[in-house]
């Protein structure tokens, strides 16, 4: 299963095979979620803009022309679907993920922590172009290479790591004036 | 625990790559890791992978069922074609095989090297030979021959 290329899984999704459209999902429900966070960044809308991205991939599956580069064309989906989103104001906030109840969940003062970094890193990172931003996030946040974000947003290499590079200097500018940052998480 | 060990008890890997990953390490890597959902909230990623597989049921099942379908055309479409040229060749070939049999009746009979010889050659045949009175001296029959040329 793990050797199954993205290609197969794509195949193997458009008739319907559950097994694989859950296996691109594992793949890639990450990434979906680091782009939609890059674009609309807020963590709520980025989960249902990326949740809503997969179904309309799905729905759109013949439409993937060259399904070794799904993952490219999954994230374009993730994009334009979360700037939709913005345009239209009308974010949808239903459908959260429930919490399970015996999730052993942080504390609430670490909770508070955690939130507080969030809000902060999220300020930073609205400091940044939408790329720089989802550049970022998909190599700091998801372990992506740069060969792999250049493949896959379809940009060259050296762009990317210019991106990355501007991008961290960025944030480390921004962080670095919050004096508590990173303490405690 | 953190994240990433969590998600590889799970099975599932954020990245195929995130271990491995430091290519970068000439710059420090910014701790974004807060920004992931899963970081304060285990089991996250798989309540999400289980949110987004309860809304792709219905339309994977419509994949099926298209699929399912479009095999059964397939065939139905090959039966509906195949039948009427299966008919058509074996009535063709039940025709042919008669038309022969009945032709094996009326054969021509075979060319003997005489009928060969004498076709498209004007008769002239000498009244003597064909009356069975021919000179049986070779030089009476050329004399014969020769009083017939015209």
């Amino acid at each position: 299963m793990k050797d199954r290329s993205d290609a197969e899984l794509v195949i193997q999704a458009c008739a319907g095979d559950r097994e694989s459209f859950g296996e691109l999902v594992v793949r890639y429900q990450r990434p979906a979620y680091s782009v939609a966070l890059s674009v609309i960044g807020r963590h709520q809308d980025a989960e249902d803009a990326a949740q809503e991205s997969f179904m309309v991939a799905l729905e759109r599956l013949e439409e993937c022309r060259n399904p070794a580069r799904f993952a490219g064309w999954l994230l374009a989906i993730v994009r334009n679907r979360s700037r939709n989103l913005i345009r239209r104001e009308s974010l949808r906030r239903g459908d959260e993920i429930p919490a399970s109840a015996s999730s052993s969940g942080p504390s609430p003062e670490r909770a508070a922590d955690i939130s507080a970094l969030r809000g902060r890193l999220t300020e930073a990172l609205n400091t940044l172009s939408d790329v720089q931003r989802e550049v970022v996030l998909l190599h700091d946040l998801e372990g992506w290479k740069h060969a792999e974000i250049a493949e896959r947003l379809g940009m060259p290499s050296g762009t990317v790591r210019s991106h990355l590079h501007f991008a961290r200097k960025a944030l480390r500018i921004q962080l670095s004036e919050w004096k508590d940052y990173g303490k405690g998480v | 625990m953190d994240t990433e060990d969590r998600d590889r008890t799970a099975g599932r890997g954020r990245s195929p790559v995130r271990a491995t990953n430091g290519e970068s390490a000439r710059e420090p890597r910014q701790p974004l890791n807060a920004l992931d959902p899963g970081y304060e909230s285990p089991g996250y990623w798989e309540r999400f992978h289980a949110a987004v597989m309860q809304r792709a049921a219905f339309e994977l099942a419509r994949r099926r069922r298209l699929a399912r379908e479009s095999v059964a055309a397939v065939l139905s479409g090959w039966s509906r074609s195949l039948i009427p040229v299966g008919i058509a060749a074996a009535v063709a070939a039940a025709l042919l095989v008669g038309s022969e049999v009945r032709n094996a009746g009326d054969a021509t009979p075979p060319l003997v090297l005489e009928d060969v010889l004498a076709s498209e050659v004007e008769d002239r045949a000498l009244p003597a030979v064909v009356n069975g009175q021919a000179p049986a001296s070779p030089v009476a029959f050329m004399v014969l021959v020769e009083g017939n040329v015209p």
